[in-house]
């Protein structure tokens, strides 16, 4: 009996320990670049903003795919879309999917497309199954600024205006099909939108709609707000987008992808 | 008949090969999971924030998990102690439905959740609750940064943390039911209270 129990905890041990290699190894087979330290701009600004330091840190080469995320949910049932609680994902959660944890045959090109339709919550729990996080907005800003190596435009912004013009296309194409840029990052811009940590951090209120507070009594330390580039209407798309979201909103063209600190 | 002990034979071999799903999840490799569950904790409704499962720490540097405010409505609010012009008004808010709701005292918990993950520590909390007299139904809590923006993030409190060190933040005043699940908040400072108060009493009924 006591062999029996011994021989049980080394059964446990050894898939724990396989486990940790399996984590290990899947965490190292997506890319990841470093974005040098900068400083980020923020797009709105009172008297009293500064200009924000950001860390070098690491961001995944390319957007969470649906084969990715398949493999999540598999390992996380709780997270599968019959099962997810409506707090943390609303109805549109995984709309795209055929079922829990497959696609449609006729999707199967999706598999390596960005994975949308996912909340905030959710790609917060995929970041840290993956031992890993999501950006802030200063780190994703600092890295979307990157010099692209080739487009055909006359700016960035230019280019992601351009792609803001365009409807979203039927089909999501594949990760890695827009542009690369300084960091070997691929579709910063082009190809979705994506999720950031601190999404929520924006206190101005882009939604004139609610008007029945004084803004300056709503938030503290809002003030006169004035954006830093008026001509950056990329931007303040952005920012505007952002501002909109709830954490269990579920959209289209909404995905994420991870960082690391160093 | 003949069949009957083969098929039972498949379906014990069936569950043999096919964990359910929980267990698959249990077995999974890496961290353990999911920043927040998926699913509803038993006993809290689906829409319970008391489902964040992060632990905070208390004034008096207790552990403490959201669900321990579960049974009493509770009154929220998310502040920094350094704040100059809006939190301290911000809690005084919260004193006068603390005081207009004087015979209700003790069915009523007041939590105030900070911001400030660095500087507000359970001493500078604890100081703060000395400073602005807050009784025994008030608990100051600090958490991580990732328990703090998910709590902020599921009341719809948007915050920044600007570069000196303060925070940009959203004034508001939130009601929970005894579940956790926000029913009414105030917005702005100095505020009538009135609709506020009607709404506490109508979950003290």
């Amino acid at each position: 009996m006591e062999n029996m129990k011994r021989f049980v905890w080394l059964i446990l041990l050894l898939t724990a320990s396989a486990g940790a290699f399996a984590q290990a190894g899947r965490a190292g087979a997506k890319p990841m670049h470093t974005v040098a330290k900068g400083v980020y701009e923020p797009f709105f600004r009172t008297a009293a903003t500064l200009p924000v330091p950001v860390a070098a840190f690491r961001l995944d080469e390319y957007a969470v795919t649906n084969a990715e995320f398949i493999e999540f949910v598999k390992q996380n049932p709780a997270w599968r879309r019959s099962r997810v609680n409506r707090l943390f994902a609303d109805k549109n959660y995984l709309l795209h999917w055929a079922t829990d944890t497959t696609l449609a045959p006729a999707n199967a090109p999706l598999l390596q497309a960005p994975v949308v339709s996912v909340s905030w919550f959710a790609a917060q729990a995929y970041a840290k199954w993956q031992g890993k996080r999501l950006p802030t907005v200063a780190e994703w800003e600092l890295a979307g600024n990157g010099t692209p190596r080739h487009i055909r435009f006359h700016s960035l912004t230019d280019y992601i205006l351009d792609w803001y013009k365009r409807p979203n296309p039927k089909v999501l194409p594949p990760v890695r099909s827009t542009y690369v840029n300084q960091y070997g990052l691929y579709d910063m811009h082009g190809l979705i939108w994506e999720w950031t940590f601190d999404f929520n951090s924006f206190v101005g209120s882009t939604d004139s709609r609610g008007n029945t507070t004084d803004e300056v009594q709503a938030f503290c330390a809002a003030g006169a707000v004035n954006v830093k580039d008026k001509t950056d209407y990329a931007g303040f798309m952005r920012y505007g987008y952002r501002g909109s979201l709830k954490g269990n909103f579920c959209i289209q063209n909404l995905g994420f992808r991870c960082a690391k600190s160093i | 008949m003949k069949q009957l002990p083969l098929l039972a034979a498949a379906f014990l071999l069936l569950a043999g090969c096919n964990p359910s799903p929980e267990e698959t999840g249990k077995a999974a490799p890496g961290p353990s999971v999911a920043a927040a569950p998926a699913q509803p904790v038993s006993g809290l409704s689906s829409e319970s924030v008391y489902q964040l499962p992060d632990t905070f720490q208390t004034q008096n540097r207790q552990p403490f998990l959201l669900p321990e405010l579960a049974g009493k409505p509770t009154v929220l609010a998310m502040v920094f102690t350094n704040c100059g012009y809006a939190c301290p008004r911000l809690t005084d808010d919260m004193k006068a439905i603390e005081t207009k709701l004087a015979a209700s005292a003790g069915q009523v918990n007041y939590a105030l959740v900070s911001f400030d993950v660095a500087r507000d520590t359970a001493e500078q909390l604890k100081r703060y609750a000395t400073e602005k007299n807050l009784g025994n139904n008030w608990v100051l809590l600090h958490g991580s940064d990732e328990a703090v923006r998910t709590l902020s993030v599921l009341l719809n409190v948007p915050y920044e943390k600007t570069e000196d060190g303060n925070f940009s933040h959203a004034n508001k005043i939130i009601v929970l039911d005894q579940n956790g699940v926000p029913r009414f908040h105030q917005e702005g400072l100095g505020t009538n209270p009135e609709a506020t108060i009607s709404q506490i009493n109508a979950l003290l009924r």
